[in-house]
């Protein structure tokens, strides 16, 4: 016997049918809404706030569990962790010396040559609080928002290479969409050769696209960020070629890649501050180039 | 193990109870778990969804599934309206059949549940790519299988907070 299954014998508000409609109806509106004009922005990032302590919550046993893991590490683990951290900083130490003499040298060869440098150290951390279940999408949330100032477009990194950028930033949590998002682009440089290319994520991994067939490229090949998009600041590793196929039939060659950075894996990552100072793109001139046949002074433009 | 649906008298279901389940698959949905699990792990919320339609389908209707499926496309960082269109059009099919699938044993449900859950996600690919995604490929149709062989466990569990002993 189950009550609940019993047909009523007063009509209960609208029928199912109605209801299914007008869900539909809504449901279809809000893809809309969304897909096209971004028009859930505010109620995404007010139903993130509502999310927030729950997300809290259920991380809290891991935190917890993480917690007492750290505590309970025996000093003889500790004392080696130390040892090799302190040679470690030992040869960070001398190679950081090496690196400000040589960027010295290189600000002051800058300012010869009149250019103008571009350099932001600043950086925050964040951890990672969960990751997206949409497997149409490569995204993370980090435990940052516009509490920090963090903002739409800023590059993020972890200690191996360029993880991805962050998309969205809602008031205490931010989203970062990985490199190997299909809807990002990394315009990179290979650093043996500096040739450029674009890096595109396909959903899972990453491969520079449009590379001429005779492109110097060969496995093994580590690309940096180019730094030319006034985004990413230059010479963070981002992939290596792991494949390189020259297929006849097309016009480009083939480039398989290998994300340096554990773009899945790790639990802190830093955000860095977008490039800076980038100068004013030239105005388009307004007028088409003139013809053939025309002559010089009929053109005002010149 | 007996597929029958116990034929036990059952305690009126508490409202209290259906909103704690849903707010469990939430948090379950909301677990910082490694990115393959995504590959395997059932949908907890429509499971649920389908559980409460089917047992409670007075209580818990289209409307219910709307409002959960706005949560789960928050919680998912998908786009919005994909879980919820998905889980109204399920919960509508499902509530349409309602009468049928209460009369069935576990084993017969665990069938419908599955082409059910196979036509919630085919519905979610279906928006997806019609707002520019690609295809993910097949395994996108697996939770379900593995939602399906939860069904009878779940029913179970489900089914215990209500068995009255004293009878």
């Amino acid at each position: 016997m189950d009550f609940a299954n019993n047909p009523s014998f007063i009509r209960q508000g609208l029928s199912p049918g109605t209801r299914l409609a007008i869900c539909v109806a809504l449901s279809v509106a809000l893809l809309i809404g969304d897909s096209q004009y971004g028009l859930m922005e505010y109620t995404r990032q007010g139903m993130s706030v509502l999310f927030y302590p729950l997300q809290r919550a259920i991380n809290f046993p891991l935190v917890a569990a993480r917690r007492i893991d750290d505590f309970l590490t025996t000093q003889s683990t500790l004392q080696a962790e130390n040892e090799v951290l302190r040679r470690q900083q030992m040869v960070l130490l001398a190679r950081v010396q090496r690196l400000e003499s040589a960027e010295h040298d290189f600000e002051s060869l800058r300012t010869l040559n009149q250019l103008k440098s571009v350099r932001s150290d600043s950086a925050s951390l964040a951890e990672i609080l969960y990751t997206g279940r949409d497997p149409f999408s490569y995204k993370i949330i980090i435990d940052k928002g516009q509490d920090t100032q963090l903002h739409a477009g800023q590059p993020v990194v972890d200690d191996r290479g360029l993880i991805g950028q962050i998309t969205r930033v809602q008031p205490l949590t931010a989203e970062v969409t990985l490199i190997t998002d299909k809807t990002l682009m990394v315009p990179v440089m290979i650093q043996r050769t500096g040739l450029r290319a674009i890096l595109y994520g396909y959903g899972g991994g990453v491969e520079a696209r449009y590379l001429p067939i005779h492109a110097d490229v060969r496995p093994g090949d580590l690309m940096v960020t180019s730094g030319i998009d006034g985004l990413y600041p230059e010479g963070v590793p981002v992939a290596f070629v792991t494949r390189v196929e020259r297929n006849p039939d097309s016009a480009f060659i083939r480039v398989t890649s290998m994300p340096t950075a554990g773009v899945q894996k790790g639990r802190y990552v830093l955000v860095l501050k977008e490039k800076t100072s980038v100068p004013a793109r030239p105005v388009d001139p307004a007028a088409p180039p003139p013809k053939k046949g025309k002559t010089p002074s009929d053109d005002p433009t010149e | 193990m007996s597929f029958d649906r116990p034929k036990e008298l059952l305690k009126p279901v508490r409202r209290r109870f259906i909103y704690l389940s849903f707010v469990v698959a939430i948090l379950i949905d909301l677990l910082p778990l490694p990115v393959d699990t995504a590959l395997w792990l059932p949908d907890f919320i429509a499971l649920l969804i389908l559980y409460w339609v089917i047992n409670q389908p007075r209580r818990v209707s289209v409307g219910t599934a709307f409002t959960l499926g706005i949560i789960a496309d928050v919680a998912s960082t998908g786009m919005f309206g994909q879980h919820a269109l998905a889980y109204s059009i399920t919960s509508y099919l499902a509530l349409l059949r309602q009468r049928q699938l209460i009369m069935f044993n576990l084993g017969q449900q665990t069938l419908s549940v599955l082409a059910l859950m196979l036509a919630n996600q085919a519905i979610m690919v279906a928006t997806r790519m019609a707002t520019g995604s690609a295809f993910v490929g097949w395994s996108y149709f697996l939770p379900p299988l593995t939602g399906a062989i939860l069904w009878p466990l779940l029913t179970k569990l489900l089914l215990l907070p209500y068995r009255s002993h004293k009878v």
